[in-house]
C-alpha cells in the first residue's frame, strides 16, 4: 500500500484534526483574513500559496494563536481553541510552527534548543530528551552540531535545527510559515529536502510557502489565497494544472517558467 | 609638624597616622555598593518583570488586570520619584523620615543599604524593562510556539537574554555606587568620603586627603569594571565550537535502542 492510499484510507475514517471556520482578523481598520473556512485530517500536507499581504502567515499564526482571531473558530479536534477554558499553551505543544526567521534560542546551544521544551513543557526526563533531541537532529542533519550556538550556523542549518526543536515535541500537526523566505537559494534546498521527508513519513504539515515547486510535488491540498480569502482550493493538480479562477491563473502564471 | 612637611611627606603621614581608617572606609563602601547594587537589581528585575506582563483583554480576568493596573502605576510612581530626586537628599529624606514619622532609628549599615538599594532598583527598573523589550519578539515567539507559558518562557530563554544585554548596565551601577555612597556621609554613614573629611578636619589636610581618597576610589573602580568585562566574556562563550563526531552519536542511540 503506498502512502497516498494509507493517507487517503485515514481521512475518511478520522475527523479532521483542525476545523477553521468562518475566520476573521483585522489590524486596526485594516481587514487581512475574511471568511476563512477550511479542514486539516490526518496525514494532510496543506500547502497555502499566494501573493505577500494575502493574509497567508496571518492566518498560519491564528492557528497557533499567536495572533488572536476576531471571528470564526477554529476547531482542535472539535474543541475551540479561542474558548477562554481553552489550556493554549498545552495546545501549542501539540501543534508545532517553524519560523521564516528560525526564532531559535540564542542563548541555548543546538541540543539545549531541541530539550528545553522537552523538559520544560513536556516534563520528560533529561535523559529521554537528549536522546529524542539527537534523534530529531540525527534526522535533518545536524547532529554534528550539537554544541553550536545559533549564532554560529548558516540560516539553513538554522532552519532543520527550528524544524527538529518542532519535532522533538511529537506534535501531531507541524505549522511551517515561510521556512525557505530568509535563506539564500543554495540552503533553500537543504530545507525542502527535510520538509519533504517528513511529508513523506505523514506527518500533518500546513506549509505557507512561496516554493511553488514544494506545493505542486509534494503536498495533498493546495489553498491559494488572495485578499484574505481562499480564492481557490483543491489538489495540486486541480490548482496547477486546471485552475478555475482568474486570480489563480494570473498568480500561477508568473511561475511559470520555474516549473 | 605637619605644617612644614612637603606633599609627599603629608601623605606619607596621613597613610601612617589613618591608613586603617581608609581601608575600613574603603570597605565600607565596597560592601553597601556591592549589597546594594545586588539588592537594587533583584528589585529592577521585578519591577522590569511585572511591568512586562502582557495583559489579553479577552482571556485574562478583571481582577488580574486591576490588580496589575495598580502595581504598575506603584512602580511607574517609584521609578519617577526615585530617579527624578537626588540619592543625597533621597538619604535624608528616609533617615530623618522614618525616625520622625515612624519613630524607627535606622543603623548606619540598615539606612545605607535601605537607600543606595531603592534608588540603584529604580534606574535597574528601566533597565531591565529596557533588556527586556530589546530581546528579539521572535525569541518569545518561539518559547509559546513549543508550548512554554509566559513565565516559562520569560525564565528560561528571554530573562538570561536580557541579563546578558543589560550586564554593563549593571556594571555602570555599581561602578556608580561604589562613588556615590559618598554622599551617605550626611547620614553619618563611615564611609571612605566620611574618613576623609574626618581626617582633613583634623589636619587641615584637604588636598592630600582628597589624593589618597581619589587614588582608592580610582582603584576599586578600576578592578571592579575590568572583573565585569572578565564576567561579559565568560557569558559570550567561545567564538568556536567542536563538531560532533556523527558516528559516536549513532552509536549512542544505538546503544538506547537496544537497551
Amino acid at each position: 500500500m503506498n502512502q497516498e492510499q494509507i493517507v487517503s484510507e485515514n481521512k475518511t475514517q478520522e475527523n479532521s484534526i483542525l476545523e477553521v471556520s468562518h475566520l476573521e482578523k483585522s489590524f486596526g481598520t485594516h481587514s487581512v483574513l475574511k471568511d476563512i473556512s477550511f479542514r486539516v485530517h490526518p496525514g494532510d500536507v496543506v500547502s497555502v500559496i499566494g501573493a505577500s499581504g494575502s493574509g497567508k502567515s496571518t492566518m498560519l499564526r491564528c492557528i497557533n494563536l499567536l495572533e488572536v482571531p476576531d471571528g470564526g473558530s477554529i476547531l482542535y479536534h472539535g474543541e475551540d481553541i479561542t474558548a477562554r477554558k481553552m489550556d493554549v499553551p498545552a495546545y501549542r505543544a501539540r501543534v508545532g510552527m517553524v519560523f521564516q526567521s528560525f526564532n531559535l534560542f540564542s542563548n541555548m546551544t543546538v541540543l539545549e534548543n531541541c530539550m528545553v521544551g522537552q523538559i520544560k513543557v513536556a516534563k520528560k526526563s533529561k535523559e529521554e530528551a537528549k536522546e529524542k533531541a539527537l534523534r530529531f537532529l540525527d534526522k535533518v542533519g545536524m547532529s554534528a552540531y550539537v554544541n553550536a550556538k545559533p549564532r554560529q550556523l548558516s540560516g539553513g542549518q538554522k532552519q532543520r535545527v527550528a524544524i527538529a526543536r518542532a519535532l522533538a515535541m511529537e506534535p501531531e500537526i507541524l505549522l511551517f510559515d515561510e521556512p525557505t523566505s530568509a535563506l539564500d537559494p543554495q540552503m533553500v534546498g537543504e530545507v525542502l529536502e527535510v520538509m519533504t521527508a517528513l511529508a513523506k513519513e505523514g506527518l500533518t504539515m500546513i506549509v505557507v510557502t512561496h516554493e511553488m515547486a514544494f506545493a505542486r510535488d509534494i503536498s495533498s491540498h493546495v489553498l491559494f489565497m488572495a485578499d484574505g480569502v481562499i480564492c481557490e482550493e483543491g489538489t495540486p493538480k486541480q490548482i496547477f494544472e486546471q485552475p478555475k479562477e482568474e486570480a489563480t491563473k494570473e498568480f500561477l502564471a508568473r511561475f511559470r517558467n520555474m516549473l | 609638624m605637619i605644617s612644614n612637611m612637603s606633599f609627599i611627606e603629608r601623605i606619607f603621614y596621613i597613610l601612617q597616622k589613618y591608613g586603617t581608617s581608609y581601608l575600613k572606609g574603603a570597605g565600607t563602601t565596597l560592601v553597601i555598593a556591592l549589597v546594594s547594587t545586588f539588592i537594587g537589581c533583584i528589585i529592577g528585575f521585578l519591577s522590569g518583570i511585572i511591568q512586562t506582563i502582557p495583559v489579553d483583554k479577552k482571556r485574562d480576568p478583571l481582577i488580574k488586570r486591576v490588580l496589575l493596573g495598580i502595581v504598575n502605576v506603584i512602580l511607574r510612581i517609584y521609578i519617577e520619584v526615585f530617579r527624578g530626586t537626588p540619592m543625597i537628599v533621597q538619604a535624608v529624606f528616609i533617615y530623618y523620615g522614618l525616625a520622625q514619622v515612624c519613630n524607627v532609628q535606622l543603623g548606619m549599615w540598615q539606612a545605607a543599604f535601605l537607600v543606595v538599594s531603592i534608588n540603584t532598583g529604580a534606574y535597574m527598573a528601566e533597565s531591565v524593562r529596557g533588556g527586556i523589550i530589546s530581546v528579539d519578539p521572535g525569541q518569545m515567539e518561539g518559547a509559546k510556539a513549543i508550548g512554554m507559558t509566559h513565565v516559562q518562557a520569560m525564565v528560561n530563554v528571554i530573562l538570561p537574554q536580557a541579563f546578558r544585554n543589560i550586564l554593563p548596565q549593571i556594571g555602570n551601577n555599581l561602578i556608580i555606587n561604589i562613588k556615590d555612597t559618598s554622599v551617605l556621609s550626611v547620614i553619618s554613614v563611615v564611609d571612605l568620603f566620611f574618613v576623609h573629611k574626618s581626617v582633613s578636619g583634623a589636619l587641615y589636610t584637604y588636598f592630600e586627603s582628597a589624593t589618597i581618597v581619589m587614588a582608592i576610589y580610582l582603584t576599586m573602580t578600576l578592578i571592579t569594571s575590568r572583573l565585569l568585562r572578565l564576567w561579559e566574556k565568560k557569558m559570550d562563550g567561545g567564538d568556536n565550537y567542536e563538531l560532533v563526531d556523527v558516528m559516536d552519536i549513532g552509536s549512542q542511540l544505538g546503544k538506547k535502542e537496544s537497551r
